[in-house]
C-alpha cells in the first residue's frame, strides 16, 4: 500500500517499519512459513524461545483447544542457543527485518548466558526475556515478584546494550507493580500479556486434557485482560509496549495501540492464518487513512472515556 | 509450496457410512502440488473453536484442478463442511506435510496398503498413484472397519487395478477380524507396507511388519493446530526421544522410528 502514513515506531533503540511482530512460539523461527510471510514486510520478528541449553519440551498432549482460544503447554522445546546461532539466525540475518529472540531461563545467570552470546554472535536485535512463561517448572515465579523480576532484567542489563524487552505475567494481582520494577531495573520496553493459566477436563475420560494439566491459555478468549494489563501499564511506566493477546484482525490489534501499546504482536492467531502479521500491517494503515492519522504513533493511548 | 486460498467447492457428496462426505474444490494450486500422504488444512467460520482442522488429500484431478477430501462430521467445522453448497468459498491452505509417502514403485515389490476409518483415502490416493506409475507392480489395499456400513474410501481401486481386501471387525463385510489378520499372510521379503488409520491400528501393522523385517510407512494421525511448524503441538515422541513435529517432520514416519 502507497500512502503517506508515517508507520515506523521505536521499541528503545530498536526501529520497527511498521508496530507489528510475531509472538514467541506462534511463529517457529521464520522460516518454516517462507512460502507465506516474507520477513521483511514485519515490523520484527520475534522468534521461539531459545534456552541455555537443548529442551526437549512436554510429552503430548500439549494443546487443546477451548472456546474461543487454546490451551498449550509446549515446555520451550528448542535446540538451544548453539542451535540458534549455527542453524537459526544465519536464515533470519537474511532479511531485512530486526530480530527479537525470546529468552527465557532458570535463574539470572541462565538468561544473562544466552543474552551474551545473543550479543556477541549479533544475532539478535533485542531481546526479550520471559520470565514469565507458564509451562516450565519455576518459570513463573520471576514474573510474579517484582524483586525476582528486576534481579533478571538487572543481570541481563550488564551484559548488552540491545534493547530489553520484560514479557509479563497476567497471572499475578497487579501487574503495574512488576512493570514498574522492570522499568526501575533498566528495561528498555515491556511485552504483555503472556498466556494466562489455566487447565482443561475430559468429562468422558474424566482425565486432565494436556499431559502437563496446567497450560496456558491465548487467542481471542484473553484479549480483554490483555488489554486491561497494556492500558494500566500504559499508564504507569514511561517504557514502550508491545501488546499482545489475541489479536486476530486488524482492528483488534487498534485496540491494543488505543489502550496504549507502541507495537503488537500476532500470536495464536498465526495458528489459524499464519499471514495475520500481513493482513494486520496493511489494516492498520487503512485504519490510519480513513480516520485522518498521518502518524500511527498517534494511536498510541488515545482511547479516551466512553 | 505452500498457499493459502479460496477455493470453490465443487460438490459435497454424502456417502452411504452415516455422516461421512466427499468434498470436492476447485485448487488448480492444490491439484498440481499435492502427492499423497499430503493434506489440507480447512478454516470454517464456527465462532468459538478458532482453530484450522486437518484433512489428508483422497482425489486428485489435475486436468480439471480439483481435489477431493473424504471426512467424517465430528466437530463444528466438519458441520459446516457437510453443510457447503457447490459455488461456496472453503477457506484452505495446502499441500502441508514435509516427509510423505515414499511409494518407491519397484518391480517385483508387493504394495500393501492398510488403512483404517478415514486413514484410507490418503491410501487411496497412494495405491492409484503407484499404479499409474507402474502397471506391473501387484498393490493391495486392506481396509478396516467396525462394520460393513463404515467402510469408506475405497472408491476406484477395484477399477484401477488394485487388488481389495475389507475386514470388518464383526464380521459383516470380507475377512472377520482385524487389518493385521489380513496383513499377517501376506508379510514375506517382498512387499512394502504403508498404513494410516487411528494410532492403535498403526501400531498393530507398523510391528508386525518390523517384526517380519518389512519396511513399513506409517502415517500418523494427531490434533494438527497449525499444520505448518510453528506451534510444536502435534508432537509425537520417537524412538530416539525426541518430540517430532508430525505436520512438517512427518507426517509419514518409518514405523520402526517412532516410540509407539
Amino acid at each position: 500500500m502507497v500512502s503517506s502514513v508515517n508507520m515506523t515506531v521505536q521499541i528503545g533503540s530498536l526501529k520497527m517499519r511498521n508496530p507489528v511482530t510475531t509472538g514467541s512460539g506462534t511463529f517457529g523461527f521464520g522460516s518454516e512459513t517462507k512460502d507465506l510471510v516474507p520477513l521483511d514486510r514485519l515490523g520484527a520478528v520475534t522468534v521461539k524461545a531459545t534456552t541455555r541449553e537443548r529442551r526437549l519440551g512436554n510429552p503430548p498432549q500439549r494443546i487443546v483447544e477451548t472456546a474461543s482460544g487454546i490451551l498449550n503447554a509446549i515446555g520451550l522445546q528448542n535446540g538451544g542457543i548453539d542451535d540458534y546461532l549455527a542453524n537459526k539466525a544465519p536464515y533470519l540475518r537474511g532479511f531485512d527485518c530486526p530480530i527479537i529472540v525470546n529468552v527465557p531461563g532458570e535463574n539470572p545467570e541462565d538468561f544473562a548466558y544466552v543474552v551474551e552470546r545473543l550479543t556477541a554472535a549479533g544475532a539478535a536485535d533485542a531481546v526479550e526475556l520471559n520470565i514469565s512463561c507458564p509451562n516450565v517448572s519455576h518459570g513463573l515465579d520471576y514474573a510474579t515478584d517484582p524483586q525476582l523480576a528486576a534481579s533478571v532484567i538487572a543481570a541481563v542489563r550488564k551484559v548488552t546494550n540491545m534493547p530489553v524487552i520484560a514479557k509479563l505475567s497476567p497471572n499475578v494481582t497487579d501487574i503495574r507493580v512488576i512493570a514498574k520494577a522492570c522499568e526501575d531495573a533498566g528495561a528498555d520496553a515491556l511485552s504483555m500479556i503472556n498466556t494466562v493459566v489455566g487447565t482443561a477436563i475430559d468429562p468422558r475420560k474424566r482425565k486432565f486434557r494436556l499431559a502437563n494439566i496446567t497450560g496456558g491459555l491465548s487467542g481471542p478468549a484473553v484479549k480483554p485482560v490483555a488489554l486491561l494489563a497494556v492500558w494500566r501499564c500504559f499508564n504507569s511506566v514511561k517504557i514502550p509496549i508491545i501488546g499482545m493477546g489475541g489479536i486476530a484482525c486488524p482492528l483488534d490489534a487498534i485496540e491494543f495501540m488505543l489502550a496504549g501499546a507502541t507495537a503488537v504482536a500476532c500470536g495464536t492467531g498465526n495458528f489459524v492464518d499464519p499471514t495475520l502479521s500481513l493482513e494486520v500491517i496493511d489494516g492498520i494503515e487503512k485504519y490510519c487513512v480513513e480516520n485522518g492519522f498521518a502518524d500511527v504513533n498517534a494511536l498510541i493511548g488515545a482511547v479516551t472515556a466512553a | 509450496m505452500i498457499k493459502k486460498e479460496a477455493a470453490q467447492v465443487v460438490s459435497v457428496t454424502p456417502l452411504s457410512a452415516p455422516r461421512h462426505f466427499v468434498l470436492t474444490m476447485k485448487s488448480a494450486h492444490l491439484a498440481s502440488h499435492s502427492r499423497p500422504g499430503h493434506f489440507i488444512a480447512v478454516a470454517a467460520d464456527t465462532g468459538s473453536a478458532i482453530l484450522r482442522k486437518p484433512f489428508s488429500v483422497y482425489m486428485v484431478n489435475p486436468d480439471a484442478g480439483e481435489i477431493s477430501i473424504l471426512f467424517s462430521v465430528y466437530g463444528p467445522t466438519t458441520t459446516a463442511m457437510s453443510r457447503m453448497l457447490p459455488g461456496d468459498s472453503i477457506d484452505v491452505l495446502g499441500p502441508l506435510g514435509g516427509r510423505i509417502f515414499d511409494p518407491e514403485p519397484i518391480k517385483g515389490i508387493h504394495h500393501i496398503l492398510v488403512g483404517g476409518g478415514y486413514g484410507v483415502p490418503p491410501l487411496n490416493y497412494l495405491a492409484k498413484t503407484i499404479r499409474a506409475s507402474a502397471p506391473d507392480v501387484s498393490v493391495t489395499v486392506i481396509i478396516g472397519a467396525r462394520s460393513a456400513n463404515l467402510l469408506v474410501g475405497e472408491d476406484g481401486l477395484v477399477a484401477a487395478g488394485v487388488e481389495v481386501i475389507y475386514c470388518t471387525d464383526d464380521g459383516s463385510a470380507g475377512v472377520h477380524g482385524r487389518v493385521t489378520d489380513a496383513l499377517l499372510p501376506l508379510l514375506n521379503q517382498d512387499c512394502r507396507v504403508y498404513t494410516c488409520g487411528p494410532t492403535p491400528m498403526m501400531k498393530a501393522v507398523g510391528e508386525l511388519s518390523e517384526a517380519h523385517h518389512v519396511d513399513c510407512q506409517v502415517s500418523l494421525e494427531t490434533f494438527m493446530p497449525c499444520g505448518v511448524g510453528i506451534c510444536v503441538g502435534c508432537v509425537v515422541k520417537m524412538r530416539d526421544g525426541i518430540f517430532s513435529r508430525t505436520c512438517t517432520d512427518g507426517p509419514v514416519y518409518p514405523g520402526c522410528e517412532v516410540a509407539w
